[in-house]
């Protein structure tokens, strides 16, 4: 469960949240929406904890009943996925999803084996030793999915994950981020400026509610 | 069109043409190899070469660790962003002046054995060799800490860039820590990228005089000052020797390019399998690394304005006992006035040269404007001096500008590549569909947008033009003195005060360069917000 609680987020005299409280629960994907320069990903940016130091936060921050917006980047086990892939340039297709993959899988062989499983259940098959800049946008947004996934999160940030595909891929790829969300059970919170991303009954947090009128 | 590009090229054509042949001429007389026998036998040769090795891949290395373990620890942090806003401050001390006040701070009668002495009562000043050492190890230091602030400029420009920025986020959100994340996945992508920098720091240390005669060893000095001293002789059989010399600068050069490129493809050929292996933060012990860094750059300019004041200042006092103005009062400014004359007309010819270039020129030779930048100076300048000799030129005002022009030229374009690449070409679409001609539309539209990036190029080409030693010495037959060509030549005499008020007049030039392109570039930005 992800628990933002009384979160002030201001830039000098500038506050672009007051006392912004959110509950996000085990599977559920929770949309953020507001206009473009509002703030969404400010607020992305201090619950990874890679807050700007011109702003200023107070609040907390707690996933599954521990606090850890106090903890670095890499200790609070949230996964993220942007607008841009982001796979790393040097490494292979696979190299990209074992990169993720936690230590308790042992040995070259057994990773390797698991990276190219991963890869095979999103119709990948064979793309293992393929140089990222080869793929398809499609296939770099599942890669890059997996990726975050592999490395076990316990939430997950979308940052306007479906921004940069065409209309077909769109809706392809936004069930599969949904499905693979549900199979996981992460709590979610999806950052867009598309009505059309929300999932089916979830539920839709409007920024400007938090936000002062000036 | 080819018209067009050919006239673009004109002024580059100007600056690089008379060269080749130049080069062909100065270098000729190496090959014959009773030249190459008389350099193997040459009773300073072994200890020269040994000095230029060692100071020279001493301090690229030391330059490279420096900036890659500063990066490594703060970025990203609010250290990096400290460290990136005095950076430009440190830049702007020339190479000469920087040694000229390390010289002064840990000499053994320096500032730093002062500071010693008063603990432990020291009456004169210690026996140590810990300038001019034979190894040239002070030199290596010296260049160390200067190209180190050069790359940790370089490293922040392309980690500005919001690519790699992410790439940080991304690698410590799966896990692993800011160490880990540079080792694993920034450093194997930028080190590539870094090439052409650390190669021009390694170039530069090869073939540096003016700081390797301020802090290098005496007898015998560094190659590149042995070499400058050979083809600068009357005789032609030092000439040669000194061509044969300038060539094995090259093939140094060329070797260790090799050999690092070696190592990388053997380091690449080398990377496990990721293994998932996450390992928590370390490195708290070299926090302060950063401090002494910019300090020493600060105590630099202290020292040297320390010294232009100090009327009587004997070894263990930590401060002169009297200051006066005297040595400011009879300061020779004949230096100032032709490295501002120099420096003005060097960048003002080269801003035209480098729009037309960068508009209309043929793009794909820029990696050939950019070779003066990583090959050894002493060969090219000994190519210019050649083709001025054969054209009756040397020792003219038009030589000596045209052979700064070399050098000021490729760091313009390079400071104003980046501006001009991201000019949204749309602007210019729109003027040409207005009725503008593309002279018209650049003329009224896109050289006013791209004003304040030009104002920075002027001054980096001034700066470039100031801090010129051995172009000002051979093509100006020694009849130009610079603040630069004075302040070497007065380190080797007694007088402190008069070495210190050239060397902060070589420091005042540039940075009132970028001084006034900043405040003009404020000035013109106050009321267009949109002009960046």
């Amino acid at each position: 469960m992800l628990n933002i609680k009384n979160l002030t987020l201001s830039n000098g005299d500038k506050s672009l949240f007051t006392d912004f409280s959110l509950v996000v629960d085990h599977g559920e994907v929770v949309t953020l929406t507001g206009v473009s320069g509002s703030g969404k990903s400010t607020l992305l940016s201090w619950m990874i904890g890679d807050l700007d130091p011109h702003f200023v936060a107070t609040g907390e921050l707690w996933l599954n009943n521990e606090r850890c917006d106090t903890r670095p980047i890499e200790a609070r086990h949230i996964g993220l996925l942007f607008q841009n892939d982001l796979l790393f340039p040097h490494l292979s297709v696979g190299q990209n999803l074992a990169f993720a993959l936690p230590a308790s899988v042992r040995g070259a062989p057994a990773r390797r084996q698991r990276t190219a499983e991963t890869l095979s259940s999103i119709g990948l098959a064979g793309f293992h030793d393929r140089d990222p800049a080869t793929l398809s946008g499609g296939q770099r947004a599942r890669v890059s999915l997996m990726r975050t996934l592999l490395a076990e999160p316990q939430a997950l940030l979308l940052d306007e994950p479906f921004s940069k595909l065409d209309a077909v891929l769109r809706t392809q790829f936004r069930a599969f981020v949904f499905e693979q969300i549900a199979l996981q059970r992460i709590p979610t919170l999806l950052v867009t400026h598309d009505p059309a991303d929300v999932p089916q009954k979830g539920r839709v947090v409007e920024i400007s509610d938090w936000q002062h009128s000036t | 069109m080819l018209a067009r590009t050919l006239l673009a090229a004109l002024p580059v054509l100007l600056i690089f043409g008379p060269l080749l042949p130049g080069l062909y001429w100065a270098l000729t007389p190496a090959l014959d190899t009773s030249v190459w026998q008389a350099l193997w036998l040459d009773a300073q040769w072994p200890q020269a070469l040994r000095a230029t090795l060692i100071s020279s891949v001493l301090s690229t290395v030391l330059a490279c660790s420096i900036a890659a373990v500063l990066a490594t620890l703060h970025y990203p942090g609010p250290v990096w962003l400290t460290l990136q806003r005095r950076l430009p401050l440190l830049l702007s001390v020339p190479h000469a002046a920087f040694a000229v006040g390390l010289f002064f701070l840990i000499a053994p009668s320096g500032w730093l054995a002062r500071l010693v002495a008063q603990g432990l009562h020291w009456t004169s000043p210690p026996d140590w060799v810990t300038v001019q050492d034979p190894y040239a190890l002070s030199l290596a230091l010296a260049l160390a800490i200067k190209e180190s602030w050069f790359l940790l400029w370089v490293l922040a420009a392309v980690l500005g860039e919001q690519a790699v920025s992410r790439q940080m986020v991304m690698g410590r959100s799966l896990g692993y820590s800011r160490t880990q994340t540079w080792a694993l996945i920034l450093w194997p992508q930028l080190l590539p990228r870094l090439v052409w920098p650390v190669m021009a720091v390694f170039a530069y240390g090869l073939s540096v005089v003016d700081m390797a005669i301020i802090l290098g060893p005496g007898t015998p000095p560094t190659l590149a000052v042995l070499v400058w001293r050979w083809l600068t002789d009357p005789d032609p059989a030092f000439q040669a020797r000194g061509s044969a010399a300038s060539m094995v600068l090259l093939a140094v050069l060329l070797g260790c390019v090799l050999a690092a490129r070696g190592l990388w493809w053997l380091a690449m050929r080398q990377r496990p399998y990721p293994n998932g292996q996450r390992k928590p933060a370390t490195g708290l012990a070299w926090r302060h690394l950063y401090t002494p860094l910019y300090l020493t750059g600060y105590a630099v300019v202290a020292m040297l304005l320390l010294w232009s004041v100090a009327q009587a200042w004997f070894f263990p006092a930590l401060w002169p006992d009297a200051v006066s103005l005297a040595s400011w009062q009879q300061a020779d400014w004949t230096p100032f006035w032709t490295t501002l004359w120099l420096a003005l007309v060097a960048s003002g010819l080269c801003l035209p040269a480098v729009l037309v270039w960068l508009e209309w020129g043929p793009q794909r030779l820029n990696a050939l404007l950019y070779l003066p930048l990583i090959v050894p100076a002493l060969p090219l300048v000994a190519g210019q001096y050649a083709s001025l000799l054969h054209l009756h030129l040397d020792g003219t005002a038009v030589a000596l500008v045209w052979s700064h022009l070399l050098w000021v030229l490729p760091y313009m374009v390079l400071t104003l590549i980046g501006p001009y690449r991201a000019f949204d070409g749309r602007l210019m679409t729109s003027a040409r569909a207005l009725g503008y001609s593309p002279w018209h539309a650049c003329l009224s539209v896109k050289w006013p947008c791209l004003l304040r990036p030009m104002l920075a190029t002027l001054a980096v080409g001034f700066a470039v033009s100031v801090a010129q030693y051995l172009p000002t010495l051979f093509a100006g037959g020694g009849r130009f003195v610079t603040v630069t060509t004075e302040a070497v030549a007065l380190s080797a005499g007694g007088n402190r005060r008069v070495l210190a008020v050239q060397a902060l007049l070589q420091i005042a030039l540039p940075m009132a360069a970028f001084g006034l392109a900043a405040a003009a570039a404020y000035g013109l930005g106050r009321h267009r917000k949109g002009l960046r």
